[in-house]
């Protein structure tokens, strides 16, 4: 009498998998999305494990051979790393320009393993904390 | 197939194309030439876990990536 319809059997099963179906189609969608798969897609099998599982990937300097870890970032997230993969010192740079998180990581993950000394030319250093590298979510 | 995927605001934007096709061929040299000479620094991977970057068009790269020039933060 008012009005109310009566669900099919399983009919509200089927409006929350429309509905996280929906979700999920456009949240892979967005330019951050697009962008952590092509980092994804670019990351060695290794990286993109550590990556997954740690939410950064370390990298090989092509000059150096010097180490370097790569957090989830768009800026002052470089940090080189010692023998023992302790912080020694950040190195901020990344592409110009206004590029979502995964486009910037990898830009600086192909610089530094194919230009080295050109990054650290135009990089500025800054003292790493945790403030600088924490991981609001992960995103590997 | 052969794509050119360059880095935007969007992700990236990509740019497939035939490299058997000379019309279409050309069209990504000219692409890959106003990308760099604008600044974009091209990249192609080598193997699965190696990139190289590159300053002359390679036709027989399959996927070759762009990015805008990097500067210190």
């Amino acid at each position: 009498m008012f009005g109310f319809r009566q669900r099919p059997p399983g009919g509200r099963s089927l409006m929350r998998a429309t509905r996280a179906l929906f979700i999920r189609h456009r949240a892979e969608g967005t330019p951050e999305s697009r962008s952590l798969r092509l980092l994804r897609e670019w990351l060695s099998p290794a990286q993109r494990e550590q990556f997954a599982r740690k939410g950064y990937f370390e990298v090989v300097g092509s000059d150096s051979g010097k180490r370097y870890r790569i957090h989830a970032g768009a800026s002052l997230n470089v940090c080189e790393i010692d023998e023992r993969g302790r912080l020694q010192g950040g190195w901020c740079f990344m592409p110009i320009g206004v590029l979502p998180i995964g486009d910037v990581m990898l830009a600086q993950k192909i610089m530094l393993e194919t230009c080295e000394g050109q990054v650290r030319a135009v990089a500025r250093r800054f003292t790493p904390n945790g403030f600088h590298l924490r991981q609001t979510r992960p995103l590997g | 197939m052969a794509i050119q995927i360059v880095m935007d605001r969007t992700g990236d934007s990509r740019h497939p194309f035939n490299p058997d096709h000379a019309k279409e061929l050309a069209k990504a040299e000219q692409r890959f030439y106003e990308l760099t000479k604008a600044g974009f620094t091209a990249a192609v991977r080598t193997g699965p876990s190696q990139t190289s970057q590159i300053r002359s068009f390679d036709p027989t790269a399959e996927e070759t990536l762009f990015f805008p020039r990097v500067v210190g933060g």
